[in-house]
């Protein structure tokens, strides 16, 4: 059945400004600052000693700051990962030209895993155990971006 | 504490992508006139409401003082609740303890989304953004400008790393959540109060395209217009005004992880399929219950699952059986309507999803089911006795968890 035509009957311009000024925080401020010197910084908790990247100020399970800083990386183990077929512009999903490599990478001396796209390899050779390196933007710019994506060290730990 | 009972229910006549026939409010009062004629209360019974929508969705800011006149709750205490998608559970929660505690002995909790008249994306967004970090986490793309939104298509993409998770360690194929989908879209064909309401096979999810693997576009919900009311009551009430014909709340819990949308990778936690919230608010729920056995003693189970793997996930994570089992369950034909633990008979929020209501439509087809007031053709066969109802919102960490049953636990 045809759907009955629409039509507007009202449209109202109202002062709505959208545009949000979010601060990101010391911690990240202080991390996106080491991505511009080309290193990834985390945080270990006193209580757990779990080392969080990206650093967060708090240690919900122990309660407390977390306050000692430590470099990790760049190189990491792939532990988990997507592989995206779809990207999503303004609400809308348009298929990709070629499927996106997406992996959680535990980097060295850390215990969460970072979220990051791994480049230069085929979907299909992509697996948990991979063994992943970070490359960093060039020239560097103080940014998130800094940090480009993973590539494979070409070794495989099983 | 008092105890407290569902004792009715009310839907929108439909639950379908776009209701353009009316507005929000025209919308909201289908749900409680449904509400106030299955229980034939009048709206000066009804004490206090609680009242529950995503934030941001449809871009009202407050919306439950809007529709106080079309929910009849003029001159009434009226509380709005947001949690994500737990919403539904947590506002049915919330007039839960207006009863139990006895401040009052008739409340209603209204729910509902229409999702056709705002941008869920941009509501999602808003979760995201703040929180500059939790980018970061995600893997979201905010630099080449190509929208990779959360990690490789909107939510499915999150979701795909705790598929990849539970697929990891329950030993379950990529063709078990094919199955569990097709199983929950037939069951949703049953329920007229499902939005995708076709009969599917495993053939026919599997012919539609991947997502962000391993998740296809046949594994996740449908965004839905559609509200739900529910009325509680105390027990004195009950006795008074009804035939004894309703679903008691006998255990509730509730429990957040560390803030970052996800749990699946947030604060300290490394596993997308932990979901230790789950499993907190579960053993709470069972303990207040007098469950002790949750896999011999629940009768039925509604699982909050924006896609399809999350069912099986669940029975897991909320103790239904051990980790490893639930697709061994689906396979053996358990989790089907005739089972032994029917899952997810209504279909589930992978068949209807008007968000705000998702989590009090689980609780609802529990209530329903233990009343045999079940409309359509999914009122599951056996008795029910005591029904496991659970929701997953927040920022992918908040999880609720009520069980409904047809007695009260006797104190």
């Amino acid at each position: 059945m045809a759907e009955k035509a629409e039509r507007s009957v009202v449209e109202v311009e109202v002062p709505l400004d959208f545009t949000y000024n979010y601060r990101v925080g010391q911690y990240l401020e202080r991390y996106i600052k080491g991505l511009g010197e080309k290193k990834i910084l985390g945080v270990r908790c006193s209580g757990c000693s779990k080392v969080t990247v990206p650093p967060r100020n708090f240690c919900g399970a122990c309660n407390r700051v977390m306050d000692e800083w430590v470099e990790v990386g760049p190189e990491g183990t792939v532990e988990n990962y997507t592989i995206g077929h779809v990207k999503v512009e303004r609400g809308a999903v348009e298929k990709l030209d070629e499927p996106r490599l997406l992996a959680m990478v535990k980097l060295e001396g850390a215990t969460v895993p970072l979220l990051a796209e791994v480049k230069g390899m085929a979907a299909s050779e992509l697996e948990n155990g991979l063994r992943v390196k970070a490359v960093f933007k060039d020239p560097v710019s103080d940014s998130l971006a800094d940090l480009s994506h993973f590539e494979p060290v070409g070794q495989e730990v099983k | 504490m008092r105890n407290v009972a569902i004792i009715g229910v009310g839907y929108t006549p439909v639950f379908v992508s776009k209701r353009k026939d009316v507005n929000i409010v025209e919308m909201i009062s289908e749900s409680v006139g449904a509400a106030l004629n299955n229980t034939g209360l009048t709206p000066d019974d009804i004490q206090a409401v609680t009242y529950g929508n995503m934030q941001t969705f449809e871009g009202v800011n407050l919306p439950h003082l809007w529709t106080s006149d079309h929910m009849r709750a003029l001159n009434k205490p009226t509380i709005r609740i947001s949690t994500g998608g737990t919403t539904g559970m947590s506002t049915l929660q919330a007039a839960y303890y207006y009863v139990a505690s006895g401040m009052y002995d008739l409340v209603m909790a209204v729910t509902w989304e229409k999702q056709s008249e705002g941008d869920s994306q941009v509501g999602l967004s808003g979760i995201v953004v703040p929180e500059a970090m939790t980018m970061v986490q995600h893997g979201m793309d905010l630099f080449s400008g190509k929208g990779m939104g959360f990690g490789g298509g909107g939510s499915t993409g999150a979701a795909s790393y705790q598929a990849m998770s539970y697929l990891h360690h329950s030993g379950a194929s990529p063709e078990h959540i094919d199955k569990m989908a097709a199983l929950e879209r037939s069951n949703a064909a049953l329920n007229p109060y499902a939005h995708l309401r076709k009969k599917t096979t495993v053939e026919d999810v599997q012919a539609t395209p991947m997502v962000a693997f391993p998740l296809r576009f046949g594994h996740t919900c449908p965004t839905s217009d559609g509200a739900t009311t529910a009325i509680v009551a105390s027990e004195e009430m009950v006795n008074k005004l009804t035939d004894g014909n309703v679903a008691w709340i006998v255990g509730l819990g509730s429990a957040t992880s560390d803030p970052c949308t996800a749990n699946f990778l947030e604060g300290q936690i490394t596993d997308p399929a932990e979901q230790m919230p789950a499993k907190i608010a579960s053993e709470k729920a069972y303990k207040m219950a007098g469950i002790e056995d949750p896999g011999r003693e629940l009768d039925m189970c509604e699982m909050y699952n924006g896609f399809a793997h999350q069912s099986l996930m669940w029975l897991e994570k909320l103790g239904v059986c051990k980790e490893g089992e639930a697709h061994k369950m689906l396979d053996a034909g358990a989790l089907n309507i005739e089972g032994e633990m029917p899952t997810n008979a209504s279909g589930g929020v992978f068949s209807t999803n008007a968000i705000g209501a998702s989590a009090m439509n689980r609780p609802t087809e529990c209530a329903l089911q233990i009343m045999r007031k079940i409309e359509g053709g999914h009122q599951i066969p056996k008795k029910i006795k005591k029904a496991l109802s659970h929701g997953w919102g927040g920022m992918f960490q908040y999880v609720t968890v009520m069980v409904l049953a047809d007695e009260p636990v006797s104190s």
